[in-house]
């Protein structure tokens, strides 16, 4: 820890995952909710309102601290990665303005109307909302993933007096170590919420929740995302690879690379068989909402995508070290010149913060998924609501 | 292209400053305006549905330096790292304060996640007091004043919002203190060379031209936001 570039890279390597945590499952199930939504909105059906306004909730409960995290990860590179900017600020800086303007902004903005104003807005203003967040959402996602498979694969650009200028944003755009990364991510995310949904579903069908229909639905709707996503997941993570060999750039990743790699690999071979057993079971009624075993089982698999996906991470970015841009720039030159003592309050600040958001928020899902549907009123607590705290939805 | 994009830099920080200001000012003096827990409650509800989308107006700014200034992006944010790391510590705890009060049912959790409001209030206004103070005065604690705008601000925006039994602990004028806060930002400005942080005219292009394109929307999205909450609270809210 006296080594402010060891500091500075586990700091960011501790924040961006745990914010990758939250990211996973709020873009997964911000799509659920938006297919929830909109077959409520066409049909009218009163089980797919009341599933929006429970499934919603822990989305927005896990939404929250996605955003303060997002925060802290966009105003990183101006306060520690001041090389990145300095050599590679030119192009690198591009996409993240993108995102800041075409995802993050208008994401909030909409997000802040679909739950503020729950009541006040026709069915389908309100629903076109939720699609707005949703696709803002993947919009931020695809963007953020421009910007990494950049450092990963510079394109589009060229070296002026030892820093790099953008001339191609369009090669930037369709480079593959973007474009594929982002539907890994993409059915990864799914897939994450769909384990996520699955797994709340089943504690409730294993407790004898009276309300079987609403768990019976949304566990299926689970099981469905998670048997339709996993395989395009993997295949896109495999494409990549040979886009992540490095082209005459010599690495040296650590071993760690290696055994993140092999873990995940073997976390992709668990989920595959919970994939192929949920092809079953969705069939099989009796299965589906009596046997515990099966409950049991569907519950433990919850965290399975959250381990494929921070094992994905590690892969991804120390197989490009001691590079920080693979052939620009090294990681130890990306860092600001800070003293070791400035590393350190930075990084006891942030990741001491972090570890209390992710444990806090952890409680706060878990809770509020244990208790079920039938504590959740629709409806902004307004003018007609109580004026003692009712948790609206 | 360089004036356009600094423009649309002084757009986003000026409406920071002023919409944001409003509802840190509000946090700031939380304990004031609410003498009880739900007095509280109301007073939050009176910019719950703003906060969202009046913090990602600094987002942008963050996002418009990065790509048309990213010179300037790691010198303002690395010279004022402790007033950011400030900053950002402040904006975390109050959003995770706001989004996590009505969460959990107990007069213990909400009094802490009410400390947790009102401390992120008091840290974000002191470093954006510090940032501002720094850039005008050339030294933070020149600033020392401009927390007490915030403040203030906040202060009437109360005013414009409470319902008539809390509004009267409210004093200040919104408009007077939102052309002060807009005044101080293009002041501070006014005083960075942004000349030689440009990016280079592909980059410029393509982040101003997007800028341009997504501001109706954006501002659509906003105007849309504030004209449906637009009535004065009458009691709690969602959060």
């Amino acid at each position: 820890m006296d080594d402010p570039v060891f500091t500075a890279r586990l700091q960011f390597a501790l924040t961006a995952g745990a914010h990758f945590l939250f990211v996973a499952l709020t873009l997964g199930l911000v799509t659920l909710v938006v297919l929830m939504q909109l077959r409520a909105t066409v049909t009218g059906s009163e089980v797919h309102g009341r599933m929006v306004a429970f499934w919603g909730r822990l989305y927005v409960i896990n939404y929250a601290v996605g955003i303060v995290t997002g925060l802290v990860l966009e105003f990183q590179f101006g306060m520690v990665w001041t090389g990145l900017t300095r050599v590679t600020g030119d192009v690198f800086g591009v996409p993240l303005a993108l995102e800041t303007i075409g995802a993050f902004f208008i994401e909030s903005t909409f997000l802040g109307l679909w739950i503020f104003g729950w009541d006040r807005f026709n069915k389908w203003v309100h629903l076109a909302m939720i699609t707005v967040v949703a696709a803002t959402a993947y919009a931020s996602a695809y963007f953020i993933l421009v910007t990494n498979g950049w450092l990963k694969k510079p394109v589009g650009f060229a070296m002026v007096d030892g820093k790099a200028v953008l001339t191609d944003f369009g090669a930037m755009l369709t480079n593959p170590a973007a474009v594929l990364a982002f539907w890994h991510v993409f059915f990864g995310a799914l897939l994450t919420a769909g384990f996520f949904v699955a797994g709340v579903s089943a504690y409730h069908l294993m407790r004898r929740h009276p309300d079987v229909e609403f768990f019976r639905r949304s566990i299926r709707i689970g099981m469905l995302t998670v048997i339709v996503s996993l395989m395009p997941s993997v295949v896109f993570g495999g494409v990549q690879m040979p886009f992540m060999e490095p082209s005459g750039v010599e690495t040296d990743p650590p071993a760690l690379a290696q055994v993140a790699f092999g873990f995940m690999a073997f976390d992709w071979f668990v989920m595959a068989w919970f994939a192929l057993g949920f092809m079953v079971i969705f069939f099989v009624k009796p299965l589906l909402l009596r046997a515990r075993v099966v409950h049991w089982l569907i519950i433990a698999a919850v965290p399975l995508p959250y381990f494929a996906m921070i094992l994905g991470w590690l892969t991804r970015e120390l197989n490009r070290q001691p590079w920080a841009v693979l052939g620009i720039l090294r990681t130890e030159d990306a860092v600001a010149p800070l003293t070791p003592g400035a590393a350190q309050l930075s990084f006891v600040c942030f990741v001491s913060l972090f570890a209390v958001l992710t444990g806090v928020n952890f409680w706060l899902l878990a809770r509020h998924a244990r208790r079920g549907p039938e504590v959740v009123r629709l409806g902004a607590a307004g003018e007609a609501a109580a004026p003692l705290p009712t948790p609206t939805f | 292209m360089e004036i356009v994009a600094t423009a649309l830099l002084a757009v986003f920080t000026t409406g920071y400053l002023v919409l944001a200001g409003a509802d840190i000012g509000v946090g700031m003096l939380l304990p004031w305006l609410g003498r009880s827990a739900p007095e509280r409650r109301t007073v939050i509800a009176a910019f719950a549905p703003f906060f969202l989308g009046n913090e990602v107006w600094l987002v942008a700014v963050a996002g418009i330096l990065a790509g048309a200034f990213p010179g300037m992006e790691h010198e303002l944010l690395y010279a004022h790292r402790q007033l950011f790391l400030l900053l950002l510590l402040g904006w975390v705890v109050r959003d995770a304060g706001l989004w996590w009060r009505g969460r959990f049912d107990a007069a213990w959790w909400r009094a802490g996640c009410d400390t947790m409001v009102v401390a992120g209030s008091w840290a974000l206004a002191l470093a954006l007091g510090g940032v501002l103070g720094s850039l005008l005065a050339g030294s933070a604690p020149y600033g020392l004043p401009i927390v007490a705008v915030f403040a203030l601000h906040g202060s009437g925006f109360a005013r414009l919002r409470l319902p008539s039994s809390l509004r009267h602990r409210a004093v200040g004028s919104y408009p007077l203190t939102a052309v002060a806060l807009a005044g101080l930002a293009l002041a501070a400005g006014a005083r960075l060379d942004l000349g030689h942080a440009v990016a280079g005219p592909s980059s410029l292009k393509i982040v101003t031209v997007f800028v341009l394109v997504m501001l109706p929307l954006m501002l659509g999205a906003q105007a849309l936001s504030w004209w449906t909450f637009r009535a004065r609270v009458k009691g709690p809210g969602y959060l």
